[in-house]
């Protein structure tokens, strides 16, 4: 059994090739698919953020567009940082038979983007 | 890692490669993988398009038409580079049935870059947009 509790840069791939056996494929495959999601997701949020500062003429106080803009790029930065080394804990994590790690990113998206819904509401009825 | 008491890896069956959703794995991957470059694509997209007010010059006009053009040209070409590896990958894995070097569907389907250059692109852009809101 391999040492887990050692960090390693994540762009280590070929050290970590031998650790462990190589997991059911299908299980491989899906935590690709759910990176992909997370990417997706990052996406969208820079969609609205493009909507807000650039393309839909909203009737707001500059600031208050700049501060949503902002938060939902920054989301959107966090994610995707996040999304590949997840990836990669969590292939590791299947090498070597053990739980999977959990993750604090879909409660930080989610107290984010419900912070973002109270600016919009707020940018809405106090201009 | 085996999964003989899975059923809730997408609905395929406990027999791993010789079961009933060979290739239909890797070809779900795939797709995944399209619809985020599409995905891609569209919003850098959005951020080329004029914005519907009439903007002079300062907040709310957008950055300058050759600055944007010139972000979407790098990610939308990552977004091809991307598109390019995964398609030779499904063609040499004979359809994501089988990999070379193992037999079984290729896992990962793209290589280890093309996650990292999909999310640094999506991470790049992203601050962009953020960028050039406060400049």
């Amino acid at each position: 059994m391999a040492d887990v509790g050692r960090w390693r840069s994540p762009l280590i791939r070929r050290a970590e090739r031998d650790e462990g056996e190589e997991p059911d494929y299908r299980f491989t495959l899906a935590n690709e698919r759910t990176f992909l999601a997370w990417i997706r997701t990052s996406l969208a949020l820079v969609a609205g953020a493009v909507a807000v500062l650039h393309l839909v003429p909203l009737d707001w106080r500059p600031e208050l567009k700049t501060v949503v803009g902002l938060a939902l790029t920054g989301l959107a930065v966090v994610i995707t940082v996040y999304a590949p080394l997840r990836w990669r804990r969590v292939q590791r994590s299947m090498r070597l038979g053990e739980p999977l790690p959990l993750s604090a990113l879909p409660v930080v998206v989610t107290v984010g983007i419900a912070a973002v819904c109270a600016a919009v509401l707020v940018g809405h009825y106090w201009r | 890692m085996r999964a003989d008491e899975d059923t809730a890896v997408d609905g395929g069956d406990a027999d791993g490669a010789t079961g009933g959703d060979t290739g239909l794995q890797p070809e779900r991957t795939l797709l995944a993988w399209q619809r985020t470059l599409i995905g891609v694509v569209i919003v850098v997209l959005l951020y080329l398009r004029e914005p519907f007010q009439d903007g002079g010059v300062g907040p709310g006009s957008g950055p300058d038409p050759l600055y944007r053009l010139l972000v979407v040209l790098v990610v939308a070409g990552a977004a091809g580079v991307l598109m390019v590896h995964l398609r030779r990958r499904w063609r040499v894995t004979d359809r994501g049935l089988h990999d070379d070097a193992t037999q079984n569907p290729p896992a990962p389907l793209a290589a280890g870059w093309a996650v990292y250059l999909l999310s640094g692109s999506a991470a790049g852009f992203a601050l962009l947009v953020a960028v050039s809101a406060v400049v």
